[in-house]
């Protein structure tokens, strides 16, 4: 047996065994206080300028670094190169260090801990985030005054990158190629370290809470993203059983990347698109290689986090007209803005919500702000000169706010006509199908657009009335539960009565027991993470309409989740059973009963 | 409007003090976003820059500082600067306010 197990959040699936390597650790809080002599005071303040001044010269460094397209990291960087060179935090950390005679790391923890005390009282989200990244950046310099930094560019071997949290600052200093795979303490889902690992294609996990105090520098560990654990120190059983399962992994990989670039289509002759999500246009290599068709959902709320100022028009319309070029004359479909209280804008400060998801968010929040929707309104509509470009309008929940949202888009275009800039008048535009209310007028709503995309994770949640990272009710959400699959199958058959696409751009798209079923409601187009793509792909290659259809009405049929649950694991696996030992499904940890 | 107050008859460049006072025009005051236009550009000279208003003073490259400011639209401030650029220093610092930090 391994001397310990862990678990974390899976960011990127596969399996890797190496040394860990840690580049930065949550410090111990516990620094000793060590007077210096008057005599070396000065000595002493050097060491700390001389800290500062180094990470101060490898940030900017890695600022430069920063290719063209993670723009967005920059904004990061920026920030905190301005908060390292605040003299607030290296001038109070220097008066420290010369009024009481003690040691830099102490005196730095002293003066972060004043700055958290005086603006920890403030309730205000711009302030929180600069707190943030005081942290970070004087967790950096401590780590240079401990002499605990590893130089990245000089890790030694192939080994498994283990931090407290990894910043874009950190991954652009990594030496790619030596990587297996990513771990960190802090972070989810969405976080920068899932992006990079799944680019690389190698396991990452994040929120591994025991991360430092179960690993040490060196240990010997295996990283399995499928089972969401990390093996420390693990046995020769161990070892052996997971060098197979990496092996066949690999081997598996080897086998559905080949067919990847074959079209999605049944032994019958049934065709779906298979589109891919994504949200930095860096991710457009992944979504070519592993043979997605086009973007069904590009999430566009990333250039407008962590930077102070809004995203100007031009600097959308260029980068839009890049994705949209790039990908021509394959489609890419823009999802307008989807923030709100969980997602702020820095210069739109917070709003005090009890119920952050059922608060001002998405269409509701852009349509208080109409300018910046305009902005990215026209960056939309601009982009769509330069190749297969729809719009669709997210958390729609009735006919006005549908009539709304074309009227300000025809709005945007009406300026760009004025402009004299160019764009495609028949842009088609769509929306999201993510609130039961949409789902209940669905066939009102296909009247006003061109296509639907249904939004799966929001829909459940919505529908069974749950949060799903509330643990205490995540059990309740179920992908395959009758209600949701009655409203999935209402919103394509309305759309098809309507004779417009139906599209579905949640997690059950990647879902391997859940894709057969909506093959069954011909669905017309998926779109999923772009890992997930050959896999999926393989799967509906493999399927017959006939059986997808069979297994469609079995499942209408039955009356409990429990026993929809145990009729398609048991149908889906019986016929693909090399296929799920790699596919983490929605449905793995269900309780079977009820 | 710079007020050249030589102590010493040494370097010229050396104990130059600009002084000059600013409104707060914008709707929202110098909230996060100004103040970190303002931290960002007074980080780029050499010159000592403080801030004051509302009986205290601020130096006026730190964000951190200049946020415990709060200054609402339609205060007045006054920017200090001493050293070698401070002239430009305020002149920049001066454009910004009046541009409301392109806000309204």
């Amino acid at each position: 047996m391994a001397r310990v197990i862990i678990r974390g959040i899976s960011v990127s699936t596969g399996f890797a065994i190496g040394k860990a390597v840690f580049v930065n650790r949550r410090h111990r809080s516990e620094l000793p206080r060590q007077t210096i002599q008057p005599a070396l005071v000065a000595e002493e303040e050097a060491r700390l300028r001389e800290a500062f001044a180094t990470v101060e010269a490898e940030l900017a460094i890695a600022r430069d670094r920063i290719p063209a397209e993670l723009k967005e990291h920059k904004h990061i960087l920026d920030s905190h190169l301005m908060i390292l060179k605040d003299p607030k935090l290296a001038g109070a950390a220097v008066r420290c260090i010369r009024e009481l005679g003690v040691n830099a790391e102490w005196a730095l923890e002293k003066a972060v801990a004043e700055l958290e005390k005086a603006f920890g009282v403030l309730d205000d989200l711009y302030i929180r985030e600069r707190l943030q990244d005081v942290r970070v950046m004087s967790d950096r310099v401590m780590a240079r005054l401990l002499g605990t930094v590893r130089e990245l560019l000089a890790v030694e071997g192939r080994v498994i990158i283990m931090a407290h949290d990894l910043t874009p600052a950190d991954t652009v200093a990594l030496e790619v190629s030596k990587i297996m795979g990513f771990a960190t303490a802090q972070g989810g889902k969405t976080s920068h370290t899932g992006i990079m690992a799944r680019t690389l294609g190698i396991p990452a996990l994040v929120g591994v809470s025991e991360l430092e105090d179960a690993v040490n520098d060196g240990d010997l560990v295996i990283m399995d993203g499928v089972g969401a654990r990390i093996l420390v120190d693990p046995d020769e059983d161990e070892l052996a059983e997971f060098n197979e399962l990496a092996d066949q992994f690999e081997d598996y990989q080897r086998r559905i990347y080949r067919g990847c670039q074959l079209p999605a289509e049944t032994i019958d002759g049934y065709r779906v698109q298979v589109l891919a999500n994504i949200e930095l246009i860096e991710e457009v290599a992944a979504v070519l290689d592993n043979g997605g068709e086009g973007i069904g959902l590009y999430r566009t709320e990333y250039s407008y986090l962590n930077r102070i100022d809004l995203p100007q028009e031009d600097e959308l319309a260029d980068k839009y007209s890049d994705l949209a070029a790039i990908m021509s004359p394959r489609k890419v479909i823009f999802r307008t803005l989807d923030l709100g209280s969980d997602k702020t804008i820095a210069s739109f400060g917070t709003l005090e919500e009890a119920n952050p998801a059922m608060g001002l968010r998405a269409i509701r929040f852009c349509m208080q702000h109409p300018e910046l929707f305009k902005t990215q309104l026209k960056a939309i509509a601009r982009a769509s000169a330069y190749g297969n470009v729809s719009i669709m309008f997210p958390m729609i929940s009735g006919l006005r706010e549908v009539r709304r949202a074309k009227a300000k888009l025809r709005e945007a275009q009406e300026e760009l006509r004025a402009e004299g800039k160019r764009f495609n008048q028949d842009m088609p535009i769509g929306i999201m199908i993510e609130l039961p209310a949409a789902v209940m007028i669905a066939n009102l709503l296909a009247e006003e657009v061109d296509f639907f995309s249904i939004g799966t994770n929001d829909l459940i949640q919505y529908s069974v009335g749950i949060d799903r990272t509330n643990p205490h009710v995540s059990y309740l959400y179920q992908p395959l539960h009758p209600a949701i699959l009655r409203s999935i199958k209402h919103v394509v058959d309305e759309a098809h009565q309507a004779g417009i696409e139906a599209s579905l751009c949640g997690e059950v798209a990647s879902d391997p027991f859940c894709v057969p079923i909506l093959m069954g409601m011909q669905i017309d187009c998926i779109s999923l993470s772009p890992q997930a793509i050959p896999g999926i792909k393989r799967i509906i290659r493999q399927a017959r309409m006939s059986e997808c259809k069979a297994l469609l009405r079995e499942v209408l049929a039955c009356r409990t989740v429990g026993k929809i649950n145990r009729l398609v694991r048991d149908t889906i696996f019986n016929k693909y059973p090399e296929e799920l030992t790699f596919f983490a499904s929605l449905l793995d940890n269900d309780d079977l009963g009820g | 409007m710079c007020e050249l107050t030589a102590t010493t008859d040494s370097a010229a460049a050396a104990a130059e003090l600009c002084v000059r006072q600013v409104l707060v025009a914008n709707q929202l005051g110098l909230h996060a976003r100004p103040a970190s236009q303002i931290a960002r550009e007074a980080q780029a000279f050499a010159a000592k820059i403080i801030i004051e208003g509302q009986g205290q003073s601020v130096d006026a490259k730190s964000i951190l500082d200049i946020l415990t400011l709060s200054a609402a639209q339609g205060s007045t401030l006054e920017i200090r600067a001493s050293g070698a650029d401070a002239a430009q220093a305020v002149d920049r610092l001066t454009e910004l306010f009046a541009a409301k930090f392109g806000e309204k």
